[in-house]
């Protein structure tokens, strides 16, 4: 039984389907009542083997949910304001492992050869250019197939998407709002009462409700570890509005502001923005005003507020029941990880599915590695502000001064003192997006690794060089986003 | 950076861990830094006792570019494909091999497969499916073909080899390009007085060798890291309490097993590791439950063959270095900490030992980043072997005062909830993907009779007659696949055996 019907909720239904074949009862309740939060998606590239999974078909999907491909992020005025850097998908050179690649690059600038370090990325490239095409590429030996990428697409059209592929495949859709969870002795939800007094029993519950956390949180009265702290954003308010730019851009922008940032989420006819603050820093009419006075073309909704605080779930699974999405936790969408962390939650489900006996050692398990995923990821955004150089508000001040969680402070110092970038287990970000923020936000090591002087100087050199170069070619041959999406999906972009 | 870069390296100690830093240090730095000098006394004995491996090792000699056939040549070695553990499980003799169990079925991992036949009256035994178990007891051998899809690519191997030849062989290695050996015995160390670094080593007879990276490969001593560093030493003999070993080689009496056996006695285990010419045996025990005179009776009346001397004892306690590196020394080996054999482990250890040194590659900066790095990550590796090795005792069966101790102390959290999680799933949580991951702790917990209350039921979406076809097919191809290889010992003569005569007499041998 899953509670709550936005993306987490199709997401969970349409997997179960997928993968549990009709072999138990699939029950989705939600409340056209209750809006979802949904609002202009931004995905990372694991969302394409969510797809596979599904055996949604790409076109089809783009189609449905007026999809833009997205190849990574623009920071924007993060480190000081006038200065920008891209955060692109997938890995730095072509088929060289990261240590030896950041050996390189950082030798290289520190003998004076700065070049950004998206050129030595086929996807960073791709993007600041706005070209994209040929997924995947099938030369085994074109630079392109290391092109790495996500989409970004319309929320609220992607949950009905999602809807119609799990209602064929024997998800049974309640239409009702929940008001009452029923606790058993042991701890175990026995049912949920609806609003029209029907009641609905289950022997697993997934709650994927939203920030009201109907089960886990009202129900079962699970905590909320709270990392507001480290990220004090609180608020968002986001619009639609008309594309001011005539090319798509296949990228996310992030743009740094006085109290937060400004998302901005390109879609086949209009573009999604949002304003994340803090709200002890700025009132949320100042914001909403900000957010209007810096959109690029017609607004084409009235602004929406949401509310939020940054943390997780003390334990996403108790008992009978799991939760997915906001109701597991929240993390700002700095880097888009909102839909990937619906998504691994899946996998773990899958992995450690339950029976009725629910032994809470499979629960704990659960648990453990969703907060190792959560506070790898938390670690990984909080870096954005702890290192902008931004001091020209209060809120500014605070992210420089505050102090950072120990794990953070434990990676942050290693690189920056020895230039090693620390793999921990169940990390969502690996070393070449650690190594995209810190050189955009302008923090170096004073060492690059031995390992590239031991392998030799020349023939490295010549190696890169023409790495550098082949991925430059097939770049320029790629045509531009928009293009393609039309030719890929015809009609999509006028 | 070049201004302030390593010139000299001192080693102390040869036994395996020096003379194997030695190596690898003059292979992958030697060009950066002026001199490599090893320090060792050919007055103090090594610990090289038959020595088993892991199959990391086939990685490290790559690094050096060694040449197999003539390694293996040099070191007396025969191939392992895993252990064989008796009486730890009264009811029967187990498996740890060098293969996984077969591919996933539908995502589903192939011992959940078989957890959910298991009660079938036609089922067998999860050991059929393992590649390395099943070749392993019909003595056969030969390399992995380079094909991971083929069963006959799925598996990896080991070595069982002679730790003294292993480490003259690499002093061979290391002298050829450049290393220098002094001979000496190290009386006294001298530290910086500023910032109490170490600035030589003081040889006895006036003499010292002053560097600026030290290594540390003095054995249990611990001559720099500990007496002079006092990097400290965290003891785990509550969960481990073997604390003394004899060893002896015995004369080889059949063709060696490509595998390394470890008996469970009344307290503690017995290793035998075949070599070509001969075979290592040795007696862990526990002073507290064993006297000395009786562990070395019960070794001796426990060979193959005619014992070749007089049983070595060794003392020691299982724990870990808490500063492997600190300041401007390294400790790589026993110096470094000490875990029973039970896996194989130490050669493992001073191997990831090297290769982090050489990832974290100081200067003479020696910025303390790099040694509290190094230090968490050997940590980790100490911790995750000694989890696997307490969860053999914790879950033997076996009756007697030792295990019965073990079966009822405190284990370790991690440990409890890995246990805990795979009896109520059969899901095996991995801390760190270090030394073993899933299939090895699956041959633990199910040799030892530790199974899961349920299977996957992720499994029940496959139909039970297309999933016990599938596991007969497999078990066929297994077995199959291995009794196509080689004999051991016949693939050992035609490719690699030693220079060294069979029919020596064996008082030379030693």
């Amino acid at each position: 039984m899953i509670v709550g019907g936005g993306t987490a909720g199709w997401m969970a239904a349409a997997a179960l389907a997928r993968v549990l074949e009709r072999s138990c009862e699939i029950t989705l309740v939600e409340s056209e009542a209750i809006g979802t939060v949904g609002v202009g998606e931004a995905t990372i590239p694991s969302l394409p083997a969510f797809h596979a999974l599904l055996g949604l078909d790409e076109r089809e999907f783009l189609r449905a949910t007026r999809g833009t491909f997205k190849l990574g992020i623009q920071f924007r005025d993060w480190r000081v304001v006038g200065e920008s850097f891209l955060h692109p998908f997938g890995p730095y050179g072509l088929n060289v492992n990261h240590e030896l690649f950041q050996a390189y690059w950082l030798k290289r600038r520190q003998e004076g050869h700065a070049s950004p370090l998206e050129e030595w990325s086929v996807t960073g490239l791709a993007a600041s250019q706005g070209r994209f095409g040929a997924i995947p590429s099938q030369n085994p030996s074109s630079p392109l197939r290391q092109l790495s990428y996500a989409y970004h697409l319309d929320a609220t059209l992607y949950a009905p998407f999602l809807r119609t592929y799990a209602e064929g495949r024997g998800v049974r859709r309640i239409e009702g709002e929940v008001v009452d969870v029923r606790v058993g002795p042991a701890g175990i939800v026995d049912s949920v009462g609806l609003r029209d007094g029907r009641s609905i029993a289950a022997d697993f519950f997934i709650d994927c409700s939203g920030f009201r956390s109907l089960l886990i949180g009202e129900g079962l009265k699970t905590g909320y570890v709270d990392w507001s702290q480290w990220l004090p954003c609180d608020r968002a308010v986001a619009v639609q509005c008309e594309s001011g730019s005539a090319d798509l851009a296949p990228f996310t922008q992030s743009t740094a502001r006085e109290c937060g940032w400004q998302w901005r989420i390109p879609l086949q006819h209009r573009v999604g923005n949002g304003y994340v603050y803090s709200s002890a820093h700025l009132s949320d009419d100042a914001a909403t005003a900000g957010l209007l006075e810096r959109l690029e073309g017609a607004p084409l909704s009235n602004p929406r507020l949401l509310r939020f605080k940054a943390g997780r779930r003390a334990s996403v699974w108790v008992g009978n029941c799991l939760a997915l999405g906001l109701a597991a936790g929240f993390l700002e969408p700095l880097e888009s990880t909102s839909i990937h962390l619906v998504q691994t939650g899946l996998a773990r489900l899958f992995a450690l599915f339950p029976d009725r006996d629910y032994d809470p050692a499979i629960g704990a398990e659960y648990n453990r590695l969703t907060a190792l995923e959560y506070e790898r990821v938390r670690d990984f955004l909080i870096l954005h502000y702890a290192e902008s150089q931004r001091r020209e508000t209060a809120f500014w001040r605070h992210c420089g001064t505050m102090a950072l969680p120990e794990t953070l402070a434990y990676r942050r110092d290693l690189f920056a003192r020895t230039g090693r970038i620390v793999q921990m287990e169940h990390e969502t970000f690996l070393p070449a997006s650690w190594l995209a923020i810190y050189a955009g936000l302008g923090v170096w090591p004073g060492r690059y690794e031995p390992m590239i002087d031991i392998l030799g100087g020349g023939d490295v050199q010549a190696r890169f060089e023409g790495m550098r170069e082949s991925m430059r070619k097939s770049v320029e041959a790629l045509p531009v986003h928009a293009r393609f999406l039309n030719e890929f999906v015809p009609r999509t972009v006028q | 950076m070049a201004g302030s870069a390593i010139r000299k390296i001192v080693i102390v100690g040869g036994g395996s861990a020096g003379w194997m830093a030695a190596a690898a240090l003059a292979a992958v730095v030697g060009r950066r830094v002026e001199e490599i000098v090893l320090v060792e006394s050919s007055q103090i004995g090594t610990i090289g006792v038959g020595e088993a491996t892991l199959p990391t090792l086939r990685a490290f000699n790559g690094t050096l570019g060694l040449d197999e056939i003539e390694f293996i040549r040099n070191t007396q070695a025969t191939f392992k494909l895993g252990i064989e553990f008796v009486g730890w499980n009264p009811e029967r003799t187990f498996f740890h091999g060098f293969s996984d169990f077969g591919p996933d079925m539908r995502g589903v991992s192939p011992h959940q497969a078989w957890l959910r036949m298991r009660a079938a009256e036609d089922a067998r035994s999860y050991s059929d499916y393992s590649i390395a178990t099943v070749a392993a007891s019909l003595g056969r051998f030969a390399p992995p073909v380079p094909n991971r899809e083929s069963v006959l690519g799925s598996y990896s191997y080991a070595f069982q080899f002679d730790a003294t030849c292993y480490a003259a062989y690499l002093r061979a290695f290391a002298e050829k390009r450049g290393v220098k050996r002094i001979d000496g015995r190290i009386v006294d160390v001298r530290l910086r007085p500023h910032d109490g670094f170490i600035e030589a080593v003081l040889l006895e007879g006036d003499r010292s060798v002053s560097g600026d990276l030290f290594i540390d490969c003095s054995g249990f001593a611990g001559l720099l890291i500990e007496r002079a560093l006092q990097g400290g030493f965290e003891d785990w003999s509550k969960w481990l309490p073997c604390d003394r070993a004899f060893a002896v080689p015995c004369a080889r009496t059949g063709e060696p097993t490509p595998f390394t056996r470890s008996t469970a006695r009344e307290a503690g285990w017995q290793w035998r590791i075949p070599l070509q010419h001969r075979t290592g045996n040795g007696y862990v025990f526990c002073s507290h439950y064993l006297g000395e005179d009786e562990a070395a009776a019960t070794l001796l009346a426990n060979l193959d063959g005619e014992a070749l001397g007089a049983p070595r004892l060794l003392k020691f306690t299982a724990g870990r270095r808490r500063e492997c590196w600190k300041r401007n020394c390294v400790a790589l080996g026993l110096a470094s900490g000490f875990l029973e054999p039970l896996e194989s482990t130490s050669i493992h250890l001073v191997e990831s030992g090297i290769g982090r040194l050489v990832e974290l590659f100081p200067d003479r900066g020696f910025e303390p980043k790099l040694a509290e790095e190094y230090n968490r990550l050997m940590a980790r590796s100490y911790e995750s072997i000694r989890d696997f090795i307490i969860l053999h005792y914790y879950a033997s069966r076996r009756d007697g005062e030792l295990w019965r101790y073990c079966q009822n102390m405190p284990i370790p959290e991690g440990l409890r909830h890995q246990i805990e999680l795979f009896k109520a799933s059969g899901t095996v949580a991995l801390y760190d993907s270090g030394a073993f991951v899933e299939p090895s702790w699956i041959s633990i917990y199910f040799g030892l009779g530790v199974f899961p209350r349920r299977h996957d039921p992720m499994g029940d979406l496959i139909a039970e007659t297309a999933l016990k076809r599938e596991l007969a097919r497999r078990a066929l191809i297994v077995s199959g696949a291995a009794q196509s290889l080689p004999k051991h010992d016949a693939f050992i003569d035609k490719y690699c055996r030693a220079n060294r005569q069979l029919d020596q007499p064996l008082s030379s041998l030693h």
